[in-house]
């Protein structure tokens, strides 16, 4: 009944909604999960890696989280072409204030460069929003370390942990019992997303190849961003899942025989 | 920034949608085209109005730029209370050579900057060296239009704690040093600072000021654009003061020797 008004994205239903807006966030909730959690030492960005195929030709390191600057990582949750024209997009915008006032662009500041350019697509112009919310972290001298999320409808906000993509709901509410605010270190952080993604993602059991990390910590005046090797990822789900059978064992009283 | 594929495809198809990998163009966003297409033109000026050279000198502490308030309608000293010397915010001053009315042209865009910074009210503020690399791109890219802004600036304050000075000339070439004159500066000033900061790097902010006033001096007693009232700028992790029409003591007793004077 509400058809008629969804063919054009400048046109607000009778109700007072942006259909397109919803469905292009719609398309966003099946897609593979990204979380992003801030430390008080750092950000770690943790993706569901959903192109596991064995035939596919590695051609990029990773799936879902790209650098945009020195001091800036994003993860995307969403239609994979739409973010690669969204990233690259973001890196330029990056490197032509890097060329025209010689030092890093603010992280709010690139954030709310592109959201404008994603709030047109869904004003103006008759062409469809872009299919993709992405997790940015990121270090400027003035706020330091920074998590903001953005959508396509072209808002954003800031945050200390939160999740996109598929079953979001649920790791924004876990995340929300479990993090704790000025008590979290980068290794914490790494240890909460090994536990949301777990409880999140599809598969029974996680795997080194089907989980991206990523961490952003700064040394000596340098921003760090490293994609964590697959030997680390290993390690940090052993670790895990050695916890949790600690915890299940703790749990159920002995039973006999 | 690549060729549009949607014109070698079949333009109707897709008229005036975005080309793959590119951002749709929204009519009516500002698209600056100053001149139409890849058409050398040959717009290069010779200035109307002109200032005369500026002096830069590092300090123990901060950074001191001092220049005439002459403006000169080519030999006429028409107008005699130009300020050269600006303040951008409480890190940064701006000092210019050359064409005044292309430095009023720049400062108001500058103006407008601060004032939209302000507005932002991210907590981001202006650097003096974030400045400098701006200024450039502008000169830079106006010198390879074959319109180039007829200005040598000076870009003066506290980076990072540390002071800052920097130059820039009309056809965008930049550094920064402890010690930089503009104009006749460079020939006659430069080296008497750099006489002076080799015997002692790291002057005080007294000193700094008895050797630009000394040089100021020199430059009105040699340089036939200049005029005996004068702009100090001094900023200091403090901030900036500016003091305005400072007139120095000169002597021309010298004249007398001078055969044919009279």
């Amino acid at each position: 009944m509400a058809r008629r008004y969804d063919t054009r994205t400048t046109i607000f239903s009778p109700e007072g909604r942006l259909y397109q807006v919803e469905y292009a966030m719609e398309a966003i909730g099946h897609a593979g999960t990204c979380l992003g959690i801030l430390a008080s030492d750092g950000i770690v960005l943790a993706a569901e890696r959903r192109n596991t195929n064995k035939l596919l030709d590695e051609v990029f390191f990773s799936e879902k989280i790209y650098q945009l600057n020195a001091d800036m990582v994003c993860s995307v949750a969403g239609i994979t072409s739409d973010a690669n024209v969204l990233t690259n997009e973001l890196r330029l915008i990056s490197q032509r204030y890097l060329l025209q006032y010689g030092e890093s662009i603010p992280c709010e500041q690139l954030v709310s460069w592109l959201c404008d350019v994603k709030q047109a697509y869904t004003q103006y112009g008759g062409k469809r929003p872009f299919g993709v919310s992405l997790l940015y972290a990121g270090w400027d001298h003035q706020y330091g370390f920074q998590l903001y999320q953005s959508d396509p409808s072209g808002n954003y906000g800031g945050w200390k942990a939160t999740c996109i993509g598929n079953n979001s709901a649920a790791a924004v509410s876990m995340l929300k019992q479990e993090y704790k605010e000025g008590e979290t270190k980068i290794d914490d952080a790494l240890a909460l997303a090994i536990r949301v993604m777990s409880k999140t993602m599809d598969a029974t059991k996680l795997t080194p190849d089907k989980l991206e990390l990523a961490t952003l910590t700064r040394h000596d005046n340098k921003t760090y961003i490293k994609v964590l090797p697959v030997a680390q990822v290993k390690t940090l789900i052993a670790d895990h899942e050695k916890k949790e059978a600690a915890e299940a064992a703790k749990s159920k009283p002995t039973t006999a025989s | 920034m690549y060729a549009n594929p949607n014109s070698i495809i079949n333009p109707s198809l897709w008229p005036n949608g975005p080309a793959p990998g590119c951002f749709f163009k929204f009519p009516g966003t500002n698209v600056t085209s100053t001149s139409s297409n890849s058409g050398i033109i040959t717009r290069t000026q010779s200035p109307v109005t002109t200032g005369t050279s500026i002096l830069g000198l590092v300090f123990d502490g901060g950074v001191m730029l001092a220049g005439d308030m002459l403006g000169s309608y080519g030999s006429m000293a028409k107008f005699r209370s130009i300020e050269r010397i600006v303040k951008v915010n409480n890190a940064t001053v701006l000092g210019a050579t050359g064409d005044i009315a292309d430095f009023q042209h720049l400062k108001a865009i500058i103006e407008q900057k601060v004032i939209d910074e302000d507005c932002a009210d991210d907590g981001f503020t202006l650097k003096p060296k974030a400045l400098h690399t701006w200024l450039t791109r502008v000169l830079y890219n106006r010198r390879s239009k074959f319109d180039p802004l007829w200005n040598t600036f000076l870009v003066a304050g506290i980076e990072d704690g540390e002071p800052y000075l920097g130059c820039v000339d009309k056809i965008g070439t930049a550094f920064s040093d402890s010690k930089i004159a503009t104009g006749y500066g460079a020939h006659i000033a430069l080296p008497l600072m750099r006489e002076a900061l080799e015997k002692k790097p790291q002057m005080t902010k007294e000193e700094a000021r008895a050797l630009l006033i000394s040089c100021l001096r020199v430059l009105f007693y040699r340089d036939c654009r200049a005029l005996n009232k004068h702009q100090i700028a001094t900023i200091t992790k403090e901030g900036v003061t500016i003091e305005n029409n400072i007139e120095l003591d000169t002597n021309w007793e010298v004249a007398n020797f001078v055969i044919g004077y009279e």
